[in-house]
C-alpha cells in the first residue's frame, strides 16, 4: 500500500519530461472534453470528480495513516447541507464553500479528538456510528436540512456570458475544485506531514520516538480527511443540485471505503480510480440486474484484496512484472520486485505451525 | 412507575440481543486481534437459513437448531478460507476484509431473498406477564434468559473445559501456543464457529420482532460496537454489563428526554462513548495496556 516504487530507473530528465507532456496532454483533454461530449458524460465525469475528493480525503486518513475510517459519507453530506443551507439563505458562494470545508472539519475533528485516543480498530468503530447517527439526525434537524424531503438548492446554472450549457459550466466548476483538492493533497502527502502519516501508520512507538507525536497526527489527518469531505459535499450539491438524509446513508460509506481500497489505498492516483469505480461499477450493474449491486460490490471488494492488494493503481505495475517473467537478472542494487510494505502472510504459514501438535497426537 | 419498569425490561431484553453480539465481536477480537463487521449480517444469514428450513415444513425449533449449526460451519469455513489469508498481515486491510464479506453476505441473502419484510414466527408464545404493574412479553424475557444461559455457557466452556484454554491461549499469543504444541488454525476456526453460532442465535432470536430483511442487524451491529468500546474489547463480562446498560438507557432516553425521542436514540452510547473516552480510554472493564519500547 505504500507510496508509488519506480520499477526501472530512467533517467530522471526524461521521465519528468514525459510526465510533463502527459499532464498536458490530460489537461487539454479535460478542458475540451466537456464542450465535445453529451451532457450525460459531462455529468459522469462531473460525479466521478465530486467523490474522487471524497475517496482523497478518505485515503489521507486510511490509505496514508492507517486508520480505518466508516464516517467519510457523513461529511460529504454534511458539506452538502451546508452548502444548500447557504445558497438558500443567499450568502455568497465562496463564503459557503469555505463555511462546507470548515464545519466538515470542526466536527471531524470533534470526533477525531475522542476516536484517536482508542487507536487501532477503535477509530472504526467509532465512526461506523457517524453515518447512522447523521440519517435521523438529518431527519430531525428539518428546519435546516428539509427532513427526509431533502433540500435542493440551484446555484450552478451557467452564466449567459459564458454561452456554456449548464453541464458544461458545472463540469468547469467542478473540475477547478477538484484539480486543486488533488494538487493539495498530492502536496500534503509528499511533504513533511505525508512522512509523518507514513511513520504512524508503520509504527505507532518509532513516530513517537522520532519526536512525531501519534496522537496529534492521527487527529490532524482525520480532520484533513474530513475538510475534504465537507469540500465533496459542496461539489455534491454543485452537481446534483439536491441533497436528502438517503445521501448519507451506511451503505454509501461502505462502498465508499470499498472504492478507496479498490482504487489503491494510499495512492493518489487511486483515489481517482475510486472515485470512477464507486460512479460506473453501479452504473454497469444496475444495468445488469439491479440486485445484484450489493453482492457484485462485496465480491469485488474481496477479489481487488485477494489479487491485487495495492488496489487497481498497481495493475500495470504487476502486469509488467508477470509478462518480463523470471528469467530477467534482477539489476543489483535495485531489487525488481518492490515488496508490497505488508505483503499478507503465505497461507502455508499457519499450517506450519500446526505440524508438532499433529505429531505429538498421532 | 409501571412505564418505567416496562422500559427497563424492555431496555434489557434488547440489550441482550447486542450482548449476544458483543460476545461474538469479542470472541473473534480475543481469538484473532480483528474487529468481525460482518458478524451482524452473518447471523441475519442464519436467521433466513432458519426460515428457509421452516418454510420447508420443519418444525420451528428443528429449523433453528439446524441453522445454527450450519453458521458454526460457514463461520469456520470464512476463517478458514477468506480471513486466514490476511490475519497476520495488516489489521486495517483485515478488517476492510470483513467489511467486504458484510457487503457480500447482505447482497447475497438480497439476490435470495430480496430486500422485502419477511415474517419470521416466533419462538415463544406472543402472551404477556405483569410483573409490578408492568406489562412484559414472555418473548422478552425468554430472550434475555436465553441469552443470559449462552453466556454463563459460554463462561463456564472458556473456564472449565480444555478446549476454552486452548482457545485463550491461542488469543493471548499465537506464537506460544502453537509453540506448545496446540492447532492454532483449528482452533481460530473453532473460535469463528463459535462467535457465528452466537450471532445465529441473536439473529433468530430478534428476527420475529424486527421482521426479516438483509439489513435488520445493521442498527443492532452498531449498538454491539458501541458496547464492546465501553465494556473494553478484553472483558467478556463487561461487553454484557454495557450492553444492557445500552439498551436501558437508550429506552429510558427515548421516552423521558422528548429532544431526544426515538429517532436519535442510537446517538446515545455514541455520545456516552465520548465522555468515557476522555476520561477513561481503555474502557469500563478493559485492562490498560503497556506499551513499552
Amino acid at each position: 500500500m505504500s507510496s508509488v516504487l519506480p520499477v526501472t530507473r530512467k533517467p530522471v530528465t526524461r521521465n519528468r519530461a514525459g510526465r510533463t507532456v502527459l499532464v498536458v496532454v490530460v489537461a487539454l483533454a479535460l478542458l475540451v472534453a466537456p464542450l465535445v461530449l453529451p451532457a450525460f458524460a459531462n455529468q459522469t465525469l462531473i460525479r466521478i470528480g465530486v467523490y474522487a475528493v471524497a475517496v482523497l480525503g478518505l485515503n489521507i486518513v486510511m490509505g496514508y495513516t492507517g486508520q480505518v475510517n466508516l464516517g467519510q459519507i457523513f461529511f460529504l453530506g454534511l458539506g452538502a447541507y451546508v452548502t444548500a443551507y447557504g445558497v438558500k439563505q443567499g450568502w455568497n458562494i465562496v463564503l459557503v464553500f469555505v463555511l462546507a470545508c470548515v464545519i466538515a472539519g470542526i466536527v471531524g475533528l470533534l470526533v477525531a479528538l475522542a476516536a484517536a485516543r482508542l487507536g487501532g480498530l477503535a477509530i472504526a468503530m467509532v465512526t461506523i456510528a457517524l453515518p447512522i447517527v447523521g440519517v435521523p439526525l438529518a431527519k430531525r434537524l428539518d428546519e435546516f436540512t428539509g427532513g427526509s424531503q431533502g433540500i435542493s438548492a440551484r446555484f450552478t446554472d451557467a452564466p449567459d456570458w459564458s454561452g456554456l450549457y449548464n453541464d458544461q459550466w458545472q463540469f468547469y466548476i467542478i473540475l477547478l475544485v477538484t484539480a486543486a483538492a488533488f494538487l493539495l493533497g498530492r502536496n500534503l502527502v509528499r511533504g513533511k506531514y505525508g512522512r509523518a502519516f507514513g511513520v504512524v501508520r508503520e509504527n505507532e512507538a518509532v513516530a513517537a520516538s522520532m519526536g512525531v507525536s501519534p496522537y496529534r497526527t492521527k487527529v490532524l489527518a482525520f480532520t484533513l480527511a474530513s475538510i475534504f469531505g465537507g469540500a465533496s459535499g459542496f461539489l455534491y450539491l454543485a452537481a446534483v443540485q439536491y441533497t436528502s438524509p438517503e445521501t448519507l446513508s451506511f451503505g454509501h460509506s461502505i462502498t465508499l471505503l470499498a472504492a478507496m481500497v479498490i482504487g489503491g489505498a494510499g495512492s493518489i492516483t487511486g483515489s481517482l480510480i475510486g472515485g470512477a469505480y464507486y460512479v460506473l461499477v453501479p452504473l454497469l450493474t444496475n444495468a445488469i440486474d439491479p440486485s445484484f449491486t450489493t453482492a457484485s460490490q462485496g465480491a469485488i471488494l474481496l477479489l481487488v484484496l485477494f489479487l491485487l492488494p495495492e488496489g487497481l493503481v498497481s495493475l500495470p505495475r504487476v502486469v509488467r512484472r508477470l509478462t518480463r517473467g523470471p528469467t530477467k537478472r534482477p539489476v543489483p542494487g535495485n531489487p525488481q520486485q518492490p515488496a508490497p510494505a505488508r505483503r499478507p502472510v503465505p497461507e502455508d504459514a499457519p499450517e506450519g505451525l500446526e505440524q508438532p501438535e499433529r505429531h505429538d497426537r498421532s | 412507575m409501571g412505564t418505567f419498569i416496562q422500559l427497563v425490561v424492555d431496555g434489557l431484553s434488547a440489550g441482550s440481543i447486542y450482548a449476544a453480539l458483543a460476545l461474538a465481536i469479542v470472541l473473534v477480537n480475543q481469538a484473532t486481534g480483528l474487529i468481525n463487521f460482518a458478524q451482524g449480517g452473518l447471523a441475519v444469514l442464519s436467521a433466513y437459513i432458519a426460515y428457509a428450513f421452516v418454510q420447508f415444513g420443519l418444525p420451528l425449533i428443528a429449523g433453528i437448531i439446524l441453522a445454527v449449526v450450519i453458521s458454526f460451519f460457514i463461520g469456520a469455513l470464512v476463517e478458514r478460507f477468506l480471513v486466514r489469508r490476511f490475519e497476520r498481515g495488516d489489521p486495517d486491510t483485515a478488517v476492510v476484509v470483513t467489511i467486504g464479506l458484510l457487503t457480500l453476505v447482505t447482497g447475497i441473502t438480497a439476490i435470495i431473498w430480496s430486500y422485502n419484510n419477511l415474517g419470521f414466527p416466533s419462538l415463544f408464545p406472543l402472551s404477556s406477564v405483569d410483573i409490578l404493574g408492568a406489562v412484559v412479553s414472555v418473548r422478552s424475557l425468554a430472550t434475555t434468559v436465553t441469552i443470559l444461559v449462552i453466556m454463563v455457557l459460554l463462561q463456564l466452556l472458556f473456564l472449565r473445559t480444555k478446549l476454552g484454554l486452548a482457545l485463550r491461549a491461542v488469543a493471548d499469543s499465537p506464537a506460544s501456543a502453537a509453540l506448545s504444541g496446540l492447532p492454532v488454525g483449528r482452533l481460530l476456526m473453532v473460535g469463528w464457529g463459535l462467535a457465528a453460532t452466537l450471532g445465529a442465535i441473536a439473529g433468530v432470536l430478534v428476527a420475529p420482532q424486527l421482521t426479516l430483511t438483509p439489513g435488520m442487524l445493521d442498527t443492532a451491529l452498531v449498538y454491539a460496537l458501541a458496547a464492546v468500546i465501553l465494556g473494553g474489547l478484553s472483558s467478556p463480562l463487561g461487553c454484557v454489563v454495557a450492553a444492557s446498560a445500552i439498551g436501558v438507557l437508550e429506552n429510558l432516553v427515548a421516552v423521558y428526554i422528548p429532544l431526544i425521542g426515538h429517532d436519535l436514540k442510537i446517538a446515545v452510547p455514541f455520545v456516552l462513548i465520548f465522555v468515557i473516552l476522555i476520561l477513561r480510554p481503555q474502557g469500563l472493564f478493559g485492562r490498560k495496556v503497556v506499551v513499552r519500547v
